[in-house]
């Protein structure tokens, strides 16, 4: 395996994944990373990430019971599993550790 | 109801190239998005945005092809691969030897071409400053039409040099007939006069010597031919060599330098180079000012490409300057052309220099033709018989999908094999070109190709053919090997070849292209009997000649002959058919008109057995018929002369009648075309030939009568005569080389088809061997048996020949058309050859194959096992 770093686009995508809880399948993720992020994200793109991700072990899916919309096809749900939120968890330590360190941080305006 | 709305291509895209499992998620995904852009955003937005993220679905994780071929790492199966594509081929001898022949046959065609292409268009470029020098040339108006010209005035270099300073060197050319003596070597030699700039323009480097030495108006410059021909293998530098210009006129030269062997391929040479300013040497009353008369080239060399245009502006002055001296020649304008397309120009460009035929040129295109006739029979042949071992490989195929390979494996197991048949042919081909095709075809056409293997093109060339072969005959037995379901094969239920449309049109597609071949070599063999028979429009049997440069000399030579009984009659002549004529201009009231002109005695007619239409030949004693010209019978048609005696014209400000118009004959080869010519009456003294008729069957002995006279006459100079029937030197013998060449092209094409057709019918009888042995023991009949299988082709043979043979007609019509200025009528004795030749192929390969089969004990092909 390629290794089990997080990129920073995939972090999003968990954690994005983790916002949306039960209601995380495909478009949703698409149009709430496209949100946040404000700039277009393609389907086909979101779909590279998730399957690297699955790859990794991070995510796990299923698929929803059918419905009548979207041609009656199912939706598939994704979920981290417990490697990718330890995975998440790591990521955000690292992180907030870097920051203490930093000494003295303000934004400049001027 | 969303559905309907989709873009439906896109849809349907979307489809076939998404993974199967994946479908259902995207396209749901996207789907829904499109429901809501519909609502938000209006139904047209929506279809755009479907479609763009369609086209960004185009990625690794969704399309299905993009499948890790993980069959690429195995090495294991790649050696296994090989291992049975190396036993199949040593199973069946018989069918790889027909691939293995076939295919290195075509490539090695392919290299030929390949080597001819790059011989002609590789002309003259080893001149390091080939895209720096520029010929002068000149437009002049002759008989309505423009016609550039090579040639430029004689002051014109100087001039050049002295108002342009952006010319950075300039040589003029011109050559001259002369006899050239060293020691006990006397031969006729033409030497080339230039400017010292002329080494140093074109790369002709110097063995030994000098290239400054051409500077001096006493030096001369051997090329490596001459060398050896006066001096064997010894530096001659510094030797002395005399140069005959003419009658008394002859000037010692010290050898300054010997050019290295000339590269091949090239148009511009020398055998003998000095200094122009000899041209006052060879003719003391020579004006190298006088623009009325001109030199054979002008070349100039510019450090800058763009200050061509800037000389040619300046031009018109010249134009001016000679307009006003020769009213003869008018120029309209001048230009200047590059030497790197001289050659391909040469049959617009009239030029001394370079003067080859754009023949070449045409030939490449046709070679081009015949090698992919002949590749295609041999891919054609190669597909065929990839399918018969097909079957007999079946059980190999059902076992290796059922253990696991995909349709990809298989597929890509059988273009790995013909990779490797292919990759054999090509060094065999390779082998074959060079050695065989090759010098086969220097032979033919006699010149040497210099054909370099080491040429870096030839292997970024060699590759293409190998791609190119590979794939064309590869694909599609691979694709249909690889169709078949494991338990239809292993259940025994597949069969072969019995409905194949497609091999039928294959073979359909062989039969038309060997047909085409077939005809082109009978017609060319025709042909040459055809132009070995033609009328030369005079009688050249039994006519010697020989040029003598000085008239009273020749008129004792003349004595002399006619004292031998032998002799019939003789004649003087300034002009000689075959061997020298000059251009006259007739000047009409409306236009120039451009003839050819020879200037005989009243004999020429007689002796040479030329034809007089109407009117009469010059009559000796008539002294005014100096004042008479007599005409061919084209000149009349071209002007349109219906009662041509009697017309008069007027040449060079005199005027001439017509007295007499004979049929037309050939100066030049049939390869050209004959053209308007006037014959008059030689001035006394400028008589330079002499023909001479010999009685029937003593020729030979009259030539060496001549010889002899010669000797005694002129001690100093080599013979200069010959046999009339010889003045076209070796153009018979390239007339037939053509048909040797095409005979070869022929029968290679005729042994592909004859070998295709084998296959096929192997295939055919193989698949059937059941149905045969079952006829058999039921009492069936060889012929019988015969019959069945030729019922199968008699409908393809018949549409195949019904097209092929008008269209073999007509294209070889059209070749004949293009490559022979005069040919053989167009006869159909060539498509009947072929259609004949073809059928009794396919006769010859049933009865093998169906003999094969009766011999055969039946229960052999009844038994399961």
């Amino acid at each position: 395996m390629k290794g089990s770093n997080l990129g920073e686009f995939q972090e999003i995508v968990l954690l994005t994944i983790l916002v949306l809880d039960d209601n995380a399948y495909g478009l949703k993720i698409q149009k709430e990373l496209s949100e946040r992020l404000k700039r277009e994200l393609s389907r086909g793109a979101l779909h590279t990430a998730l399957s690297r991700l699955e790859e990794k072990g991070f995510i796990d899916s299923y698929f929803g019971g059918a419905t009548a919309e979207r041609g009656g096809r199912r939706k598939r749900y994704y979920s981290l599993t417990q490697s990718g939120k330890v995975a998440l968890k790591q990521a955000k330590d690292l992180r907030e550790e870097m920051w203490r360190l930093v000494p003295n941080f303000t934004l400049s305006f001027s | 109801m969303s559905q309907d709305q989709l873009p439906s291509r896109f849809y349907r895209l979307f489809q076939w190239l998404c993974k199967p499992d994946l479908f259902e998620e995207l396209q749901g995904d996207l789907e829904e998005a499109f429901d809501e852009n519909v609502e938000t955003h209006g139904l047209r937005h929506a279809r755009m945005t479907y479609r763009k993220e369609v086209l960004k679905m185009l990625r690794p994780s969704v399309i299905r092809f993009w499948q890790t071929p993980t069959f690429f790492n195995h090495t294991i199966m790649l050696k296994n691969y090989f291992k049975t594509s190396m036993r199949s081929l040593l199973k069946n001898p018989t069918s790889s030897f027909i691939n293995l022949f076939g295919l290195s046959a075509a490539i090695g065609i392919c290299i030929l071409v390949y080597g001819f292409a790059r011989w002609t268009y590789g002309m003259d470029d080893f001149h390091e400053h080939r895209n720096e020098i520029y010929l002068a040339t000149f437009m002049a108006d002759r008989d309505g039409d423009l016609q550039q010209n090579g040639s430029s005035p004689r002051p014109l270099g100087r001039m050049l040099t002295e108002d342009f300073p952006q010319i950075d060197e300039m040589t003029r050319i011109d050559d001259k007939q002369v006899i050239i003596k060293s020691g006990d070597n006397v031969f006729h030699e033409r030497v080339r006069m230039t400017d010292q700039a002329f080494l140093k323009m074109f790369t002709f480097p110097l063995k030994w010597g000098d290239i400054s030495s051409l500077g001096g108006v006493n030096n001369i410059i051997l090329s490596e031919d001459m060398s050896i021909k006066y001096f064997g293998d010894n530096n001659p530098v510094g030797e002395s060599m005399e140069v005959i210009f003419g009658q008394d006129i002859s000037k010692s030269f010290t050898i300054g330098g010997v050019g290295v062997a000339f590269p091949t391929p090239h148009a511009l040479h020398f055998d003998f180079l000095i200094n122009i300013e000899n041209l006052t040497v060879a003719d003391p009353d020579l004006n190298m000012n006088d623009w009325s008369s001109f030199v054979a080239a002008t070349l100039i060399k510019v450090n800058n490409p763009e200050d061509l245009h800037s000389i040619s502006y300046g031009m018109d002055k010249y134009k001016e300057l000679q307009n006003g001296v020769d009213s003869d020649w008018k120029i309209s304008s001048f230009a200047f052309e590059s030497i790197v397309t001289l050659d391909q120009k040469s049959e617009e460009i009239r030029s001394q220099v370079w003067w080859g035929s754009n023949s070449n040129y045409t030939a490449i295109n046709f070679l081009i033709v015949i090698a992919s006739f002949l590749m295609t029979l041999a891919c054609l042949n190669y597909i065929n018989i990839s399918i018969v071992s097909a079957s007999k490989r079946l059980k190999e195929i059902g076992i290796r999908k059922s253990i696991g390979a995909t349709r990809e494996v298989v597929l890509f197991q059988f273009l790995i094999e013909n990779i490797f048949v292919t990759t054999i042919a090509l060094f065999l081909g390779l082998l074959l070109g060079v050695k065989v095709v090759i010098p086969w075809f220097e032979a033919i056409i006699n010149f040497d190709m210099g054909f370099n293997i080491y040429d870096w093109r030839l292997w970024v060339y060699l590759p293409i053919v190998l791609l190119f072969t590979g794939l064309i005959s590869g694909v599609y037995p691979a694709l249909y090997i690889s169709k078949f379901h494991v338990v239809s094969i292993l259940k025994g239920v597949v069969k072969f070849g019995k409905r194949n449309m497609l091999t039928k049109v294959l073979l359909g597609l062989q039969l038309l292209v060997a047909s085409i071949l077939i005809t082109s070599a009978v017609m060319f063999s025709q042909n040459t009997n055809y132009i070995a028979e033609r009328s030369w429009g005079y009688d050249p049997m039994n006519v010697v000649y020989v040029q003598f440069n000085d008239a009273t000399g020749l008129n004792r030579l003349e004595e002399l002959m006619l004292q031998n009984k032998d002799v019939i009659s003789t004649t003087t002549s300034t002009q000689h058919l075959g061997k020298n004529i000059d251009l006259e201009v007739i000047g009409l009231p409306d236009r120039d008109f451009e003839v050819q002109q020879l200037a005989v005695d009243a004999e020429y007619f007689q002796t040479l057995g030329l034809r007089l239409k109407e009117g009469r030949f010059f009559d000796r004693e008539l002294e005014s018929d100096h004042q008479t010209i007599i005409v061919n019978e084209l000149l009349t048609k071209k002007l349109g002369l219906e009662q041509p005696i009697g017309e008069v014209f007027n040449i060079d400000d005199a005027n001439y009648e017509i007295i007499g118009v004979t049929e037309d004959f050939h100066h030049d080869s049939f390869h050209e075309a004959v053209r308007p010519t006037i014959l008059t009456l030689a001035n006394k003294g400028d008589e330079v030939f002499l023909a001479i008729r010999a009685r029937e069957g003593s020729v030979d002995e009259v030539y060496a009568q001549l010889q002899k006279h010669w000797a005694v006459l002129q001690p100093n100079e080599p013979f200069s005569g010959g046999y009339q029937t010889d003045v076209w030197g070796n153009y018979f013998e390239e007339i037939s080389n053509h048909a040797q060449f095409w005979t070869g092209i022929a029968m290679i094409a005729v042994l592909l088809a004859g070998l295709g057709l084998y296959g096929l019918v192997t295939l055919n009888v193989s698949g059937r061997l059941r149905e045969f042995s079952i006829r058999k023991t039921l009492g069936a009949e060889l012929l019988s048996l015969i019959k069945i299988v030729l019922r199968q082709y008699t409908l393809l043979f018949a549409i195949a020949l019904i097209i092929g043979a008008p269209a073999s007609y007509f294209a070889v019509k059209s070749m004949f058309d293009i490559a022979y200025t005069y040919h053989v009528p167009m006869n159909s004795l060539g498509v009947i050859i072929a259609v004949g030749l073809l059928i009794s192929i396919l006769l010859l390969v049933v009865a093998i194959q169906v003999q094969k089969v009766a011999k055969e004990d039946p229960v052999k092909g009844l038994r399961l096992e």
